[in-house]
């Protein structure tokens, strides 16, 4: 708690809670990183479950980049919004869920990345197994789970 | 200003304004429909730009049900969000700055449709698509980026 309060009363965070352009921009790169993100993934997941199954698999780590880069942008923009009110966002429920979606979303996707794209040279990585179609589709609700709690934040305690 | 007074004393504003799980909803959905057509959008201009050159462009252009899907999603929680705030938002000037991007965005896409219908098969199947697309790509890319911001900005003016 005196962490939370003291990120609260930084220079920075004040500067977020109280220029009026900062909260609404942080709040926009907020949203186009969600959607770089469930873009690249919504396609990658829904791939992998046999959507398009003309694109080739092992094409879609190409948009690997754009996920992180949406990612990216969502970490350093959320704890910038997070410092604005520390100990509101760390006490909201709504929250801890949303965090706890993305940790579990980020295991999912490092063991689902391994096993579709770690493949032998010359390989087309075949069909998904059962199982990584289970994780594909775990991945599709956390992330929109995920985005789904975030903007809930807002109307829950 | 009577048409939208009296858009916000219609049933369906009173509903909206009373019940207190109904906003929250709708704005939830917003964001869900946001992803599913500008992360859907991204995808298709980043690969007219040459980004994910392994995923073939026709399977791409494939995608073009999620934007329109997405897109409606947001017309429909749109409209009712505007209903139950009509006077306010009807004045707000981000929200008809939101509302311009969106009509430029809806008149460059319909230019891509016909640049598709008519020489699409010259450079659908190209590795490099024709200056002009990219063009209207990125535009596509940066009027959706206007929508996004100037939508979340109607909030702080």
């Amino acid at each position: 708690m005196d962490f939370l309060a003291w990120l609260q009363s930084t220079a920075f965070a004040t500067a977020v809670a109280e220029t009026i352009w900062a909260y609404p921009l942080l709040e926009t790169l907020h949203a186009l990183g969600m959607a770089m993100l469930l873009g690249a993934l919504g396609l990658t997941n829904l791939r992998i479950l046999g959507y398009k199954p003309e694109l080739p698999l092992l094409g879609t780590q190409d948009l690997l980049p754009l996920a992180w880069l949406g990612f990216t942008i969502n970490a350093a923009s959320g704890l910038a919004l997070f410092t604005s009110d520390a100990i509101y966002f760390f006490s909201s429920y709504t929250f801890r869920i949303k965090i706890a979606l993305i940790a579990l979303a980020g295991v999912n996707a490092v063991i689902l990345a391994h096993k579709v794209f770690r493949v032998p040279a010359g390989s087309d990585g075949g069909s998904p197994t059962a199982g990584v179609k289970w994780l594909a589709g775990l991945s599709l609700v956390f992330w929109v789970g995920a985005a789904i709690a975030g903007r809930l934040i807002a109307y829950t305690p | 200003m009577e048409f939208l007074a009296w858009l916000e004393s219609t049933p369906i504003a009173g509903a909206i304004t009373t019940s207190v799980w109904m906003y929250a909803t709708f704005e939830t959905i917003h964001y869900i429909g946001l992803a599913m057509l500008v992360g859907s959008i991204m995808l298709i201009d980043l690969r007219l730009l040459g980004f994910a050159r392994s995923l073939p462009l026709p399977s791409m252009l494939g995608l073009l049900p999620w934007v329109w899907v997405g897109f409606l999603i947001n017309v429909v929680t749109g409209s009712l969000m505007f209903i139950y705030n009509a006077t306010s938002f009807g004045m707000n000037r981000m929200f008809w700055l939101k509302m311009t991007f969106m009509a430029l965005a809806g008149i460059n896409a319909l230019v891509f449709t016909v640049a598709v219908a008519r020489t699409g098969e010259r450079w659908l199947t190209a590795a490099e698509t024709p200056a002009a697309i990219k063009v209207v790509a990125t535009l596509s890319l940066a009027l959706w980026l206007g929508v996004m911001t100037a939508g979340r900005w109607m909030a702080y003016v």
